[in-house]
């Protein structure tokens, strides 16, 4: 049997006055998975999430929860909770009042309650703070109460809007491990929304790009990372290296005079495409010594060296056209310095074709 | 965890392209519900009421001072070009003025010093200007009343110092001073607000590009407290061109302003059209300069 | 404060803030000297206010016997509790509407709310003096009934105008508001009127209640509006002072105001108190 569509999208737009916020967005979430919503600022995201929630409606097109058409239903009728941006916790209560909050509304006994909420927050490990004050807890743990709020309520989806934004870089890739881990625990369908690449790739099962209120392309992690679809994506992941080139025969591309290299893929001769390169699949060589015949070369002088710690980035000028690469910092890997000539090589699998 | 809670069971499902419309139209009738109550309230009190002194206005004064509705005439209107009324407006304009402009004058230096305080000191001063403030109004005048008069302290003290007594009580010069003793207030309370609002890091800078403290305070500080100073003048002004208990109790015969002038035509001079036109055409003024004020960009006090 | 502290470049060092401070003194001196003399008087024993004789609690006495004096509190509390209950609930009503929901007839009703606030005193009363008589008129006409002007005409005039103060203050304070809490609350299955019971009021609370102190005190304070539409006992304490007044100066309106200054003043140093303590936790 077919697992059922958590939640299913069909052709849902949202206008604010005379903005597109969501532009006919159509999506099939299936029941357990880790699914993000990924894009840029103002690519609609948010928004198609409230959809989802109930907190917006849409202009047109219609949201379906286990295959539940939700139309005019309230959030508070809906069988889904969000985690906010902001958190969102109701100052004037403690721990316990905010977690408890759901299941008080749906009126239940206190001690039934009680019991409840203590799971929660253990499970989040927050375990005995109930009667601390959200204004007395740090940023993570405050997101772990948010989170606890909406799990008690054992949602069948869990909302998620960029929770993990307002926390430093080491306890977001901490929390980012634990909420993977919690969501293959609980087993719910789990719909996150960030700006973060790195975030979507490291805990999706599935990710959904958005730009400009559209969805670009669904697929898994390395779908979007290897085989992107559109020069916005491929930009918006990761860094990369495009290429414009003109098709010859037989995969031969010509970037520039003197510049042929080969790609595995299958265009008409003349076309115009726009090749992506990712820099951990460029290699550098000075320039005397000899390269693969089967691999693509071209010669090239270092413009910009850029340390990170765990890699080291140069940014190389051939001939007019600039390329990235990236090179592990291990021991054994040769070090260029700005000016020297080099070669810079890839396979001819590397280059990715994406439409215009 | 216990069994999985079932979700609570759906109300309404209609199948939607845009269920956007039905839940904004759902949203706006229990916006018009709730506020049905107040908005019902100020139209049967308010608005009908101010229709009625309308209809008053164009009525005339009977011979023992009823009003006929039944003959309508613009008479009261008429009325208020003579020169009694325009004697009584001007005053009223001019003490407004002195007032609003003394209360400025007093009002700048202290609000900018208030700004100027640590936080412990600035509430403490602001809460020393909020007391007499939300004491009632018309006690304070008296105070002035019990002070100003020939046989009070104030009198006495100047008797001691040779000066011989007090003659201000009744005078314009007891009104003013208490009306800028009433009206002080509002004049430091915005006028703080907008000094205190004002990045100090604007000063600093200043002062960085060689400003001398007056010269900083003079292009940077002043300017951008006008916004405050605009509002206090509105909330001083306005207000004091429609006052009637401070002249009533510190002033003579010789003080009358419209405040006054208006409620005589209601107890002594029964001459009801009259004094509808004359509370509507004040009323409209001070509307006018309220609605200039906000068009002009004044911020919400 | 070190004194190198003090003096920064954005604070009035030296001359100026010698000036400023004895400014400010003589600014708080100017406040407070008139109330001071006032309370200061209602223990003279003189007749004549001004000379000071000998220290006495007579006037106090007398005002506790003072029949008229005692209606007229009491008129004014009655009129004052009924005005500020109504007018909390119907501007905190205003507020909502206007704040949170659009619909048509919103801009008007906001342009409405804000009148009674522009209008003066001497104009609302004569339009409440006008209504009242009319509806008098139309009420006998209907069924004969008699009704006069008293504590109902009151208490119904000032609710007319406390409803725009109490609106301005809690909509700045909701405006404030970030309505994500309104929003979490129905993401967990809040209905309605629970999100404003549970969520909205309390957030909400310092508002109305700083609504509710200033229809309070505008409705003690009130003194035109009120001698315009009280009846004969049902006068309120400001009117009756003020009548006095008009009369002349006695060491009885001395203790009187005295009474009333003390009272309003311990009316808001205990609400400022209260504020202090919500605000810790």
């Amino acid at each position: 049997m077919t697992p059922a569509a958590a939640v299913e999208l069909r052709g849902v737009s949202k206008r604010f006055d005379d903005v597109t916020a969501v532009d006919d967005v159509s999506l099939q979430i299936t029941d357990g998975e880790f699914f993000s919503l990924l894009g840029p600022s103002g690519c609609g995201k948010t928004t198609t999430l409230r959809m989802i929630a109930g907190l917006e409606f849409p202009t047109a097109g219609s949201v379906r929860i286990f295959g539940d058409d939700m139309g005019l239903r309230p959030p508070n009728k809906r069988p889904v909770n969000t985690v906010f941006q902001s958190y969102a916790l109701f100052p004037h209560m403690t721990v316990h009042d905010n977690v408890a909050f759901g299941l008080q509304m749906r009126k239940l006994g206190r001690d039934d309650v009680r019991q409840r909420v203590a799971s929660a927050l253990s499970l989040v490990q927050l375990e005995g703070e109930q009667r601390r004050r959200p204004r007395q807890l740090s940023g993570g743990q405050q997101q772990r109460v948010a989170l606890a709020r909406a799990l008690v309520n054992e949602p069948r989806v869990l909302l998620l809007d960029e929770p993990l934004g307002a926390l430093d870089l080491k306890l977001r890739q901490a929390m980012q491990l634990e909420l993977k881990d919690l969501q293959s625990r609980v087993g719910i369908t789990f719909i996150y929304v960030t700006h973060d690449q790195d975030e979507a790739l490291t805990m999706s099962d599935r990710i959904g790009v958005m730009h400009g209120g559209r969805l670009l392309q669904v697929g898994t992690p390395e779908d979007i990372y290897e085989r992107p679809r559109s020069p916005v994506i491929a930009d918006f992941i990761g860094d990369t290296n495009m290429l414009s080139a003109t098709a010859r025969h037989d995969g031969h591309m010509v970037l520039g005079p003197g510049q042929v290299v080969r790609a595995n893929v299958d265009v008409p001769p003349g076309a115009q495409v726009v090749l992506t390169l990712r820099p951990e699949r460029l290699r550098l060589f000075p320039a005397r010594d000899s390269v693969d015949p089967t691999d693509n070369a071209l010669d090239a002088k270092v413009v910009r060296r850029v340390y990170l710690g765990n890699a080291i980035t140069y940014d190389v000028d051939a001939a007019g056209v600039t390329l990235r690469v990236r090179q592990r910092n291990a021991p054994g890997q040769r070090s260029f310095a700005v000016g020297d000539d080099v070669k810079v090589a890839w396979t001819t699998d590397a280059a990715v074709l994406v439409d215009r | 965890m216990a069994q999985v809670l079932a979700p609570p069971p759906p109300d309404e499902t209609t199948a939607s392209p845009g269920a956007e419309a039905g839940a904004e139209r759902a949203r706006s009738r229990l916006g018009v519900l709730i506020g049905l109550p107040p908005a019902l309230y100020l139209v049967l009190l308010f608005v009908v009421p101010l229709v009625i002194v309308l209809v008053y206005s164009f009525a005339t004064r009977g011979p023992t001072g009823q009003t006929i509705l039944a003959d309508w005439n613009v008479d009261a209107y008429a009325r208020l070009a003579n020169p009694l009324v325009r004697e009584i407006a001007f005053r009223s304009l001019g003490y407004a003025a002195l007032t609003t402009a003394i209360c400025l004058l007093v009002s700048y230096p202290f609000a900018y010093f208030i700004a100027t305080r640590p936080a412990a000191v600035r509430n403490l001063m602001l809460v020393g200007v909020m007391i007499p403030f939300w004491s009632n109004y018309l006690v304070r005048t008296y105070a002035w009343r019990v002070l100003l008069s020939s046989s009070g302290p104030l009198s006495q003290l100047t008797e001691l110092l040779g000066f011989g007594q007090t003659r201000l009580l009744f005078t314009s010069t007891a009104v003013v001073i208490g009306l800028v003793y009433g009206y002080l207030p509002f004049m430091v309370l915005p006028l703080y607000a907008a000094i205190e609002r004002i990045d100090h890091a604007l000063v600093e800078a200043a002062r960085d590009l060689y400003a001398s403290g007056a010269r900083a305070f003079w292009k940077v500080t002043w300017p951008l407290s006008r916004p405050g100073v605009v509002a206090g003048s509105i909330l001083v002004f306005i207000p004091t061109l429609g006052e009637y208990v401070t002249p009533a109790i510190l002033g003579g015969s010789k003080t009358t302003m419209l405040g006054s002038y208006i409620v005589n035509q209601f107890l002594s001079a029964r001459d009801w059209p009259f004094g509808s036109a004359l509370s509507l055409v004040v009323m409209a003024v001070m509307l006018i300069a309220t609605v200039v004020y906000f068009r002009t960009g004044g911020r919400t006090l | 404060m070190s004194a190198a502290e003090r003096m920064s470049p954005t604070r009035p060092g030296g001359v100026t803030r010698r000036l400023l401070t004895a400014h400010a003194w003589l600014v708080y001196l100017f406040f407070y000297a008139p109330i001071a003399v006032l309370i200061v008087l209602s223990f003279n024993q003189n007749r004549m206010v001004g000379i000071w004789q000998g220290f006495t609690l007579d006037w106090y006495a007398q005002m506790l016997d003072n029949t008229a004096v005692l209606r007229a509190i009491r008129n004014s509390l009655m009129v004052a509790a009924i005005s500020t209950v109504v007018a909390t609930v119907l501007g905190t009503a205003a507020a909502l509407s206007l704040e949170r929901y659009r619909f048509r007839g919103r801009s008007a009703f906001d342009s409405v709310l804000y009148l009674p606030v522009i209008v003066p005193d001497v104009t609302m009363a004569v339009m409440m003096l006008l209504f009242f008589v009319r509806a008098a008129d139309a009420l006998f006409v209907a069924s004969g009934a008699r009704v006069g002007l008293g504590i109902s005409t009151i208490a119904i005039s000032h609710i007319a105008f406390n409803i725009s103060y109490v609106a301005i203050i809690v909509r700045a304070r909701l405006a404030g508001m970030d309505p994500v809490l309104e929003e979490a609350a129905a993401d967990l299955y809040a209905g309605r009127w629970q999100t404003f019971r549970r969520v909205t009021l309390p957030q909400l609370m310092p508002g109305v209640l700083g609504g509710a102190l200033l229809a309070l005190t505008l409705s003690l304070d009130d003194v035109v509006i009120t001698s315009f539409v009280s009846g004969p006992g049902s006068t309120t304490l400001p009117v009756y002072v003020f009548g006095l007044v008009r009369r002349g100066v006695t060491p009885l309106i001395n203790a009187v105001s005295t009474v009333m200054l003390v009272a309003s003043m311990v009316l808001v140093a205990a609400s400022l108190l209260l504020q202090r303590r919500r605000a810790e936790p």
